[in-house]
């Protein structure tokens, strides 16, 4: 069992990787056409870096947009990062020391990610005329409650043996895959990351790249009919 | 054409970028005047975006790469096509997308690559191209009656002139008291400028541009640019937003280099020669004036106070605003060459705009674009409510000094 789901993890992980590589292909092979060119090269000014800084660690653009989407978006997507960072402590061996230090917040964090999703949840469906439902976004946030419960329920109730999760784990990335470990929510858990991990989206990539080139563009329109 | 052949063909690297960016929030569904008069759920932004993506995922996707591409359905193709031809291209879902998408130069390109696959343009957007070839013009009209019904009498263009004015086919077609006060202002102001010949000024390229016939846009570019050169020309004034968009935009393009002059809308023009005293005006008006922002002026090109300022400038007028204005500008239905395919959802977009005005009590609603001018004004005949409309141009001419 723990060689099978050693084996669905590679092959999920090689999926992964051949998907982001075929996807940067294009990204990489895509003629520059013209038309999508500014009109005149614009001097990225030292104050839009700064602004874009700040559009992307506090996603100002949503925040000007929905201020509840933005509490639930932004929640989620800081504590889903001090979660996995917390995370990499089963992945390094020795532990590097500002992983440690993260832990008091991880474990803050894990009890804000289910919320913040089920916040996203509620957002999404609460119906208005104006909200777009796509079935892929129910799954995505629906697989990714399971699974932070599922953790949150490991870390509170559950207390698996984490010495044999760590050895387990070490053992998958190194491929020498060992005998699953007793606990079933954890085999729960790590497949449904596992399951999960296919239908990532990009826009994780693409987004913060768009955001950076949105603050050009609005500089480039102050300029496209004044100041030439 | 296979269905299962490259979707991505017409796409830059960074619209392909913007194609994966989208996190389907749907907050800019909100803002979508065609969702707004229609509720298709299929035009919104994030239903074509997500579309786009399983397009691209079945023809170069992993899966496709191991086990070939997958062929598309065609009625999906097609529902996919009208839903983006449908789009007014106002690009208010842009100045609201969460992620900063720049769907108002991604959804012309998505048509472009709908084009190549024999699915669009739709209805009289295919016979444009043709039209533009034999008469100069998308309305198949002949050059003669471009200035000629419309031109006001005692306004002298000069052969050659630093200051260059093109008219344009919807506003010499369609909007003529639009184009009759830009040249009247232009007069007013004193300085002399000149004007190519009505068989010479040939269409800018935008309609062709934004329906994604592409084919001719070097050509138009190089003719008007070139006969604009040999006149000495430094400035050229034109008053409709989608012309001076894709002059501004892309002539320099399809030009090669930079263009010889720099383009100006007729609003920036009369500011500045209100702010020099060259303009004066000279009468009052003692009326409640709202202006709409049209998307490809305010949006597209970034010109908002200019406008303004002209309003401004007269005595008695009090200005006032839509609750959506400026960047954040509701589209007035005619955008995107989608007014004379999808008639009535620029009907109902129009009386959006007729109806908030009358809310606000506007004693007139100001327009600034040929293709607002015609729908608008179509929209308002019939409507249970009334305003009077008018060109910012037609206003301005009524009021300055005379030379
Ligand atoms: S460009 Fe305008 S009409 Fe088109 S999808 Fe965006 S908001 Fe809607
Ligand atoms: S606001 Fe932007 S990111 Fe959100 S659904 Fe619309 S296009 Fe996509």
């Amino acid at each position: 069992m723990g060689v099978l789901l050693a084996c669905a993890a590679y092959a999920v992980y090689a999926a992964f990787i051949c998907r982001l590589f075929f996807h940067i292909l294009l990204w990489v092979r895509a003629s520059e056409q013209a038309f999508t060119r500014p009109a005149y090269a614009v001097r990225i000014r030292p104050n839009t870096v700064a602004v874009t800084a700040l559009d992307l660690l506090f996603l100002r653009r949503l925040f000007s947009q929905n201020k509840l989407l933005w509490i639930g978006s932004w929640t989620f997507h800081l504590s889903f990062l001090l979660v996995f960072l917390g995370h990499m402590r089963y992945f390094l061996n020795p532990v590097p020391a500002c992983i440690t230090c993260l832990q008091p917040f991880g474990l803050v964090a894990g009890y804000l990610l289910p919320l913040s999703l089920i916040l996203l949840l509620i957002l999404r469906t609460s119906s208005g005329k104006n909200r777009y439902v796509s079935v892929y976004n129910y799954f995505l946030l629906g697989t990714a409650l399971v699974i932070s419960l599922s953790g949150l329920g490991l870390r509170v109730f559950i207390h698996p043996d984490l010495a044999e999760i760590k050895a387990y784990i070490l053992a998958l990335f190194t491929f020498r895959p060992e005998a699953l470990p007793q606990s079933i929510v954890f085999v729960a858990h790590f497949s449904l990351v596992l399951f999960l991990l296919p239908f990532l989206p990009l826009h994780m990539v693409a987004a913060p790249l768009v955001t950076l080139d949105a603050r050009r563009r609005e500089d480039e329109l102050r300029t496209v009919m004044h100041e030439r | 054409m296979k269905d299962k052949d490259t979707f991505t063909g017409c796409l830059s690297r960074r619209q392909l970028l913007e194609i994966d960016a989208c996190t389907q929030c749907g907050e800019c569904l909100k803002f979508c005047p065609v969702q707004e008069v229609t509720g298709n759920p299929l035009i919104s932004p994030p239903e074509k975006i997500r579309l786009f993506r399983e397009f691209i995922r079945a023809t170069e996707g992993l899966g496709a790469r191991l086990l070939g591409g997958r062929e598309i359905d065609r009625k999906l193709l097609e529902d996919f096509s009208h839903a983006v031809f449908e789009c007014t291209t106002c690009g208010a879902c842009s100045r609201h997308c969460t992620v900063g998408i720049s769907t108002q130069r991604l959804w012309p390109m998505l048509r472009k690559e709908m084009v190549r696959r024999g699915l669009g343009p739709l209805g009289p957007q295919a016979g444009m191209p043709g039209a533009i070839r034999e008469t100069g013009n998308p309305y198949s009209k002949p050059s003669a009656e471009r200035f000629a019904p419309w031109f006001p009498e005692g306004v002298v263009v000069s052969e050659k002139a630093e200051i260059a004015y093109y008219a344009g086919c919807t506003g010499a077609y369609e909007a003529q008291p639009m184009v009759r006060g830009d040249v009247s202002v232009l007069s007013a102001a004193g300085e002399p400028f000149t004007m190519l010949p009505p068989e010479e000024e040939v269409c800018c390229g935008f309609p062709l541009f934004i329906t994604g016939q592409h084919d001719l846009l070097e050509d138009l570019t190089k003719r008007l640019v070139s006969a604009y050169q040999e006149r000495g020309v430094k400035t050229l004034v034109c008053s409709c937003p989608c012309c001076v968009n894709i002059m501004s935009r892309d002539w320099p393009i399809f030009f090669g280099k930079d263009l010889p002059f720099r383009i100006r809308h007729i609003t920036q023009y009369a500011a500045e020669a209100l702010r020099s005293g060259r303009l004066r005006i000279a009468g009052e008006l003692r009326e409640r004036l709202i202006y709409h922002d049209p998307c490809y002026l305010s949006r597209g090109v970034g010109v908002i106070d200019e406008p303004r300022e002209v309003l401004r400038a007269i005595p008695g007028a009090e200005l006032i605003e839509f609750d959506r204005h400026g960047l954040a500008s509701r589209c007035c239905g005619a955008g995107g060459a989608a007014r004379k395919v999808f008639h009535d959802n620029a009907i109902a977009t129009g009386r959006l705009a007729i109806d908030e005005a009358v809310a606000k009590s506007a004693d007139r609603l100001i327009l600034s674009c040929p293709a607002c001018y015609a729908k608008v004004n179509e929209a308002l005949q019939g409507h249970d409510k009334q305003v009077r409309i008018t060109d910012i141009m037609e206003l301005l001419a009524g009021l300055v000094e005379r030379r």
